[in-house]
């Protein structure tokens, strides 16, 4: 099977500084992969690469190519706005947009040229239940989003995201500010969700990786040290680096 | 020695602020004072042929309303294009700065800019629209600073939000960075109009009158407004000051603090809500 993203020989700087070396990875489809390595190892940069959010960094300069179903998406003529609905991203802090609750999901598909008022109601409840959070806000949906809890908030930058209809779904550590329960729900969320599309998930929690993801790569110092099956990976850790990641010696 | 010394510094320190309260207190007692006893219903809808303020009451708010409706566009522009589009850097930092001097500068010198600009040199002569674009100038950096200051404040996680969507930037910044640095925008505006609301010099030269028939019926005529009017009162009738330059006076004080009042309470209803 064709991987849906291919990066080939990424280097990222940010001014001087060398973050990703010589990065290569093959990201399967409709799958779960989970990117594990220590703080600073180049993680979120690697995600940032792949809807070229890294563009707003400044100082920040990409080498190197990252293939989504074949076409480069470094490439001139790839519209920003098209390539980063098709590859949406939740962030490590819940940052609902200030408007209602309804307006956070409904925002996408609406620059999106969704005017049908039917539709877009549709889209919202459906997205709501999708990550759980319909029957907890269908009686609120004009609240501003700031006066859900955190884990709320979190599972509604998930709605948001979804609503446009991605095809990856990067998540950089989207559980970090969250209690255990809203990180059990979404953990959850993001199993299921790896069968409809394309996820890719940075943590640094090593148990999340082996209970969410389907492959796992460890990155260390800007370098893919070992990516494989996550059961291969966590049971037999080819590399010397991984096993002692994993095993807890060092992050 | 030092029990006492630390008891008295609080005393000294307090003395300026009573005299500032005073002083404040003073004005607003004695324009209040002769102000309110000249005011009355008359005053206000009688013609100025007629010994009343009409015109110029109406005047002020036509120079108000033009200046504001031309300046709140162009300022929250330039101050959108320099927060949001403008690479950070040195020029731009100039940029900001200078707009920030421009704030300082005497009314005086906007006043014979204005006259030697627009009303001679574009020919517009003295007119409303001499003063609007005059007024403009004066009010344009208080927007400017106001907004910029609005704009940087937006959280740059509401625009990665909408960014990561795919909404392009034009739109990340009509939906997300403008509603919500829009108390601040307001708040910057009406600090602008309280600025030049009670502004003399700038129009002196450029758009005022004491005496006309009636309302501007275009904006290449000039207008009357309060302050102009009360200034050519004040001069022409040394001494024996009485009754209406006090109501004046009174309508002004009230305006440029209902403004700021105003602009106050926005600032506090909207704090933070994010």
């Amino acid at each position: 099977m064709d991987p849906k993203i291919e990066v080939r020989e990424l280097n990222v700087w940010y001014g001087n500084h060398h973050v990703l070396k010589d990065l290569s990875i093959k990201i399967p489809e409709r799958r779960v992969l989970a990117i594990i390595g220590p703080s600073g190892c180049g993680k979120s940069t690697l995600l940032m690469t792949l809807n070229r959010m890294i563009e707003l960094i400044e100082g920040a300069r990409v080498e190197g190519r990252c293939l989504l179903d074949g076409v480069d998406i470094y490439n001139p003529g790839i519209p920003l706005t098209e390539l980063r609905r098709r590859v949406g991203m939740v962030f490590q802090k819940p940052n609902p947009l200030p408007k209602s609750i309804y307006e956070n999901v409904a925002y996408g598909p609406k620059v999106h040229g969704v005017k049908d008022r039917r539709k877009l109601d549709e889209i919202v409840e459906n997205c709501l239940k999708v990550v759980g959070l319909w029957d907890e806000v269908k009686d609120r949906l004009n609240k501003s989003a700031f006066e859900l809890s955190v884990g709320q908030q979190q599972r509604l930058c998930i709605a948001r995201a979804l609503a446009v209809k991605p095809e990856v779904l990067l998540m950089d550590e989207p559980c970090s500010a969250l209690d255990p329960m809203n990180t059990r729900i979404i953990e959850k969320l993001i199993c299921s969700l790896g069968r409809e599309l394309t996820v890719v998930v940075v943590t640094h929690n090593i148990q999340q990786a082996a209970r969410v993801s389907d492959f796992t790569a460890f990155i260390y110092l800007g370098r893919l040290v070992e990516y494989g099956p996550t059961d291969r990976l966590f049971e037999s850790p080819v590399n010397r680096l991984t096993r002692d990641y994993i095993s807890g010696e060092f992050g | 020695m030092r029990r006492v010394g630390e008891k008295l510094i609080p005393v000294l320190l307090s003395t300026p602020v009573a005299v500032l309260i005073l002083c404040l207190l003073w004005i607003v007692v004695s324009i209040g004072g002769e102000g309110i006893q000249a005011l009355n219903w008359s005053l206000l809808t009688s013609s100025v042929l007629e010994g009343g303020i009409f015109e110029s009451i109406v005047g002020t708010l036509y120079m108000l309303g033009g200046a504001v409706a031309l300046a709140t566009p162009l300022g929250v522009a330039t101050a959108v294009y320099l927060v949001e589009y403008a690479a950070e850097s040195r020029l731009n930092h100039l940029i900001i700065q200078a707009v920030n001097n421009l704030a300082g500068v005497p009314s005086i010198i906007f006043g014979l800019f204005g006259y030697a600009f627009f009303c001679r040199f574009l020919g517009l002569g003295v007119s409303l629209l001499s003063g609007w674009l005059t007024l403009v100038c004066m009010i344009l950096p208080i927007i400017v600073s106001g907004s910029v200051e609005a704009i940087s404040m937006v959280p740059t996680s509401f625009r990665e939000a909408a960014l990561a969507l795919g909404a392009p930037k034009w739109r990340v910044v009509k939906d997300v960075v403008l509603p919500a640095a829009a108390p601040g925008l307001a708040t910057s505006v009406i600090l602008g109009v309280g600025r030049v609301a009670g502004e003399t010099a700038a129009i002196l030269f450029t758009s005022s009158v004491y005496l006309m028939r009636g309302l501007p019926s275009t904006v290449l005529e000039p207008v009357m407004t309060l302050t102009y009017h009360l200034f050519v009162l004040l001069v022409a009738t040394p001494g024996g000051m009485t009754g209406k330059p006090f109501a004046m006076a009174l309508l002004l004080l009230g305006l440029v603090v209902s403004l700021n009042v105003l602009a106050y309470i926005i600032r506090v209803y909207y704090r933070r809500r994010w």
